[in-house]
């Protein structure tokens, strides 16, 4: 079958896959979202129905700034439809269609993540009639925040759309453009939706505790900004990468900046969602018992803190496979080996980063319902984290033994793909684990809420409980270096 | 930005061994030593029922490790809590100290963490094995059912491997993201307050949480 | 890059051996924890009774590792034994 290739076609195919992608993933966020919001309009307006025609106003401005998300995926995918991009160059196939999965992913998380304080919003005006106007305030300023990683995948599609590359070679810089659309796409769903939840839960505290109005704000916003830094943190890479990506190297540069776009990319989604459903944790805590208010903040934030290990690791492992001349073989083997490394580290930090945030989660609702043992919920919940963070441990480790290997057998197709399963391998391996830690952990922090002098025994049967959990993430380990090294 | 992962090395070839040692790890490790029997020794001098501040600061860390190690371990004795406090002394300031000029982590070397790792593992397992005796010892790694030997002697080891990964990478990764950054942004504005977090919040809190877990394992072996 | 039959084959074992494990660990990790969860609830209501929840958890576990283990043993299969 002959295809008849010239550059314009080329572009035009990548253009077209591109606008499919990006309004195919955005069109599900904002759905999902809007969708939340109608259901408890109408739950509002059930239990109401006098105030049925303020309900569907707010219902509407809480749809509209939902679908906002929509909109910008519908804007780039049909700049990318009848938009002529050949003059940017071949290499502009690459990156009009990392324009589409950068922003196609990118609006998935903001979308689904604001539907959540419109719908708390409309719920609480239920409630509390009185509030009217001060819930509308309430919920834009938090749908708001959690737009953020939307508008940076925004920005990031434009500058790979507008990326004038004329009279580069496609490879290794179209790597770099596909990294940073992988990077930008997935790297904002966490965040979008974390900070969305933490939003939410604000919106109700403020519904149960209208005189919590101005901790509730506070909290919520210094919430919803530490959880926006892992899509900083993919940012970043995503800028790099377009920038200062290179554009002279071997198969072994184009594998490292796709790596690399992969790792922060993935690693991101996890702690965003952790932090965002510590934020969530904390918000519900004030609510709750309203004297926690000054020390709250404070839990929260080592609590996210610990919980951005995990998007750490990820963006250090992405930093190094950018920026080091790697010693191993320039054959697919060295490909796959790097593009492996990006996905084992980028795979396994998701768990351990939703598993993390979920602690921390239940140890800031521990706190409220027992403000004096904060001093022995603490070690707890950190303990709790570090060990939940094995998983992504592991998968670092994994990536620095792939990145710094030396591969001297003869580069085969079964060497390649032996590589490339040990990534897979731990990388999902690393998933499940994480997230179940983290679910003990949340017990283990809850039970000391309310026995906070059983500490000593919580820790141990937590210890025990994670460490037979992570048997899993062990064999993948196994499983991982059996193929690195015996193979 | 090219020598990120570049490190300083003396290397001494003695009687048919190649010796490489890291110069600015171990440099910076003396540092801390010396800025900690500094402040030991000032902060001894002279004990008074008022202490002055060197000396609270101190009893302030002296204290709530005790607290800590009494509620994990429930021994009286002084023996581990020596040994659990300098860990938490050492890789504290070890942490913070990125922050003056021209000094650098020592825990930014994975030999430095590793170590440390491996002391807690065997004074663990060796209070292990004496408090409970050697067949009891070995015994529970066939719990609960023999065909799981392999894996609890793996999840063992693999606990000497996380705490020691996750101190390293954490202060590797702070000090590689702030090269970065401050390279990115000519070093205006932003590199303070990154290294106000990652030095001093991220640096004590790892510090806690190393020190933290090397006394839930000997207190894991112990009981 | 000549490829052959064998290679082929080795190449897809290898990579299936990989989404076998990497797969295979993601719901008895999620399973674990929640066993480990429920238990130290429990404890927390009932301290008296800890050495009897920590064997349930315990067994608990252990079946519930079942499936991780089959994974593991169709990986190794498939990296030594086809």
């Amino acid at each position: 079958m002959d295809i008849a290739l010239d550059t314009v076609s080329i572009v035009k195919a990548g253009q077209f896959l591109g606008a499919g992608i990006s309004m195919g993933f955005g069109a599900i966020g904002a759905a999902v979202g809007e969708g939340f919001v109608g259901g408890y309009a109408n739950c509002s307006i059930g239990r109401r129905v006098g105030m049925a025609s303020p309900y569907t106003r707010t219902m509407l401005i809480g749809q509209a700034v939902a679908e906002t998300s929509g909109i910008f995926a519908l804007m780039v995918s049909v700049l990318l439809v009848f938009g002529d991009f050949s003059a940017n160059g071949i290499c502009a196939w690459t990156a009009t269609m990392s324009a589409g999965i950068c922003m196609g992913l990118g609006a998935l998380g903001s979308g689904i993540g604001a539907g959540y304080p419109a719908q708390e919003a409309l719920w609480g005006s239920a409630r509390q009639p009185a509030l009217g106007g001060q819930m509308t305030t309430s919920m834009l300023i938090g749908q708001a925040v959690c737009q953020t990683p939307a508008i940076f995948a925004l920005v990031i599609a434009f500058m790979l759309m507008f990326k004038n590359c004329s009279g580069l070679d496609v490879w290794p810089y179209g790597a770099s453009l596909i990294g940073a659309g992988i990077a930008m796409g997935f790297g904002a769903i966490g965040s979008g939706w974390g900070g969305g939840m933490a939003g939410g839960k604000a919106c109700e505290g403020m519904a149960r505790q209208p005189r919590l109005r101005s901790p509730l704000t506070t909290l919520m916003l210094v919430g919803q900004a530490v959880a926006q830094t892992p899509a900083i943190f993919a940012l970043l890479v995503a800028i790099m990468l377009i920038s200062i990506g290179p554009q002279k190297g071997t198969l072994l540069t184009s594998a490292a900046m796709l790596g690399a776009g992969i790792s922060i990319g993935f690693g991101a989604i996890g702690s965003g969602m952790g932090n965002g459903v510590t934020a969530q944790g904390a918000c519900e805590a004030i609510s709750k018992e309203s004297s926690t208010t000054k020390e709250m903040l404070t839990f929260m934030l080592v609590g996210q803190a610990v919980g951005q290990t995990p998007v750490i690791f990820a963006l250090v492992v992405s930093l190094m496979l950018m920026f080091i001349k790697f010693q191993i073989p320039a054959t697919i083997v060295g490909f796959c080996a790097l593009l492996a490394a990006g996905i084992s580290m980028g795979l396994a930090a998701i768990g351990s980063g939703y598993g993390n945030g979920d602690t921390a989660e239940s140890a800031c609702k521990a706190v409220a319902s027992n403000p004096e043992g904060k001093s022995g919920i603490l070690p707890l919940m950190l303990v709790g984290q570090a060990v939940g963070q094995t998983p992504a441990i592991f998968g670092l480790l994994v990536a620095f033994i792939l990145m710094f290997g030396s591969y001297s057998g003869p580069a085969t197709l079964p060497a390649a793909m032996a590589v490339l399963a040990a990534g897979i391998s731990m990388g999902f391996g690393g998933i499940g684990p994480g997230v179940g830690n983290g679910i003990t952990a949340a017990a283990a922090c809850e039970a000391a809420g309310y026995r906070p002098e059983e500490r000593g025994l919580l820790m141990r049967t937590m210890l025990v409980a994670q460490a037979v959990a992570q048997s899993t993430a062990i064999y993948a380990l196994v499983i991982a270096f059996v193929l690195i090294f015996v193979v | 930005m090219e020598n990120i992962g570049y490190m300083p090395r003396w290397i001494f070839d003695i009687a048919g061994f190649h010796i490489v040692l890291n110069k600015e790890t171990l440099i910076m490790t003396w540092i801390v030593m010396a800025f900690w029997i500094l402040f030991s020794l000032l902060a001894t001098k002279s004990t008074k029922m008022v202490p002055n501040p060197l000396q609270s600061t101190a009893e302030i860390l002296i204290a709530t490790w005790d607290d800590l190690v009494k509620d994990s371990l429930g021994l009286t004795d002084r023996r581990y809590f020596a040994f659990i406090c300098t860990i938490f002394l050492l890789f504290w300031v070890s942490n913070l100290i990125g922050i003056i000029p021209f000094l650098s982590e020592p825990t930014k070397d994975i030999n430095t963490t590793l170590s440390l790792g491996v002391v807690g593992f065997i004074v663990a397992h060796y209070s292990g094995i004496k408090f409970k005796g050697i067949k009891t010892y070995l015994k529970e790694y066939c719990e609960p059912i023999f065909f799981m030997m392999p894996l609890n002697v793996i999840g063992e080891l693999s606990k000497v491997v996380s705490i020691s990964f996750r101190l390293f990478g954490n202060i590797m990764g702070g000090s590689i993201i702030i090269l970065v950054v401050s390279y990115l942004v000519y070093s205006l504005v932003l590199p303070p307050f990154l290294y106000g977090f990652f030095g001093l919040f991220v640096g004590t809190i790892q510090a806690f949480v190393f020190t933290m877990l090397s006394l839930v394992y000997i207190s894991v072996q112990i009981r | 890059m000549d490829i052959s039959g064998a290679d082929l084959v080795r190449a897809a074992a290898f990579i299936g051996a990989g989404i076998a494990m990497g797969l295979g660990a993601i719901g008895p990790g999620v399973g674990e924890g929640f066993v480990g969860g429920k238990a130290c609830e429990a404890i927390g209501r009932n301290p008296e009774e800890a050495g009897l929840l920590t064997r349930t958890m315990l067994v608990a576990q252990a079946v519930a590792e079942s499936t991780g283990i089959y994974s593991l043993v169709v990986a190794l299969l498939l990296i030594f034994v086809v």
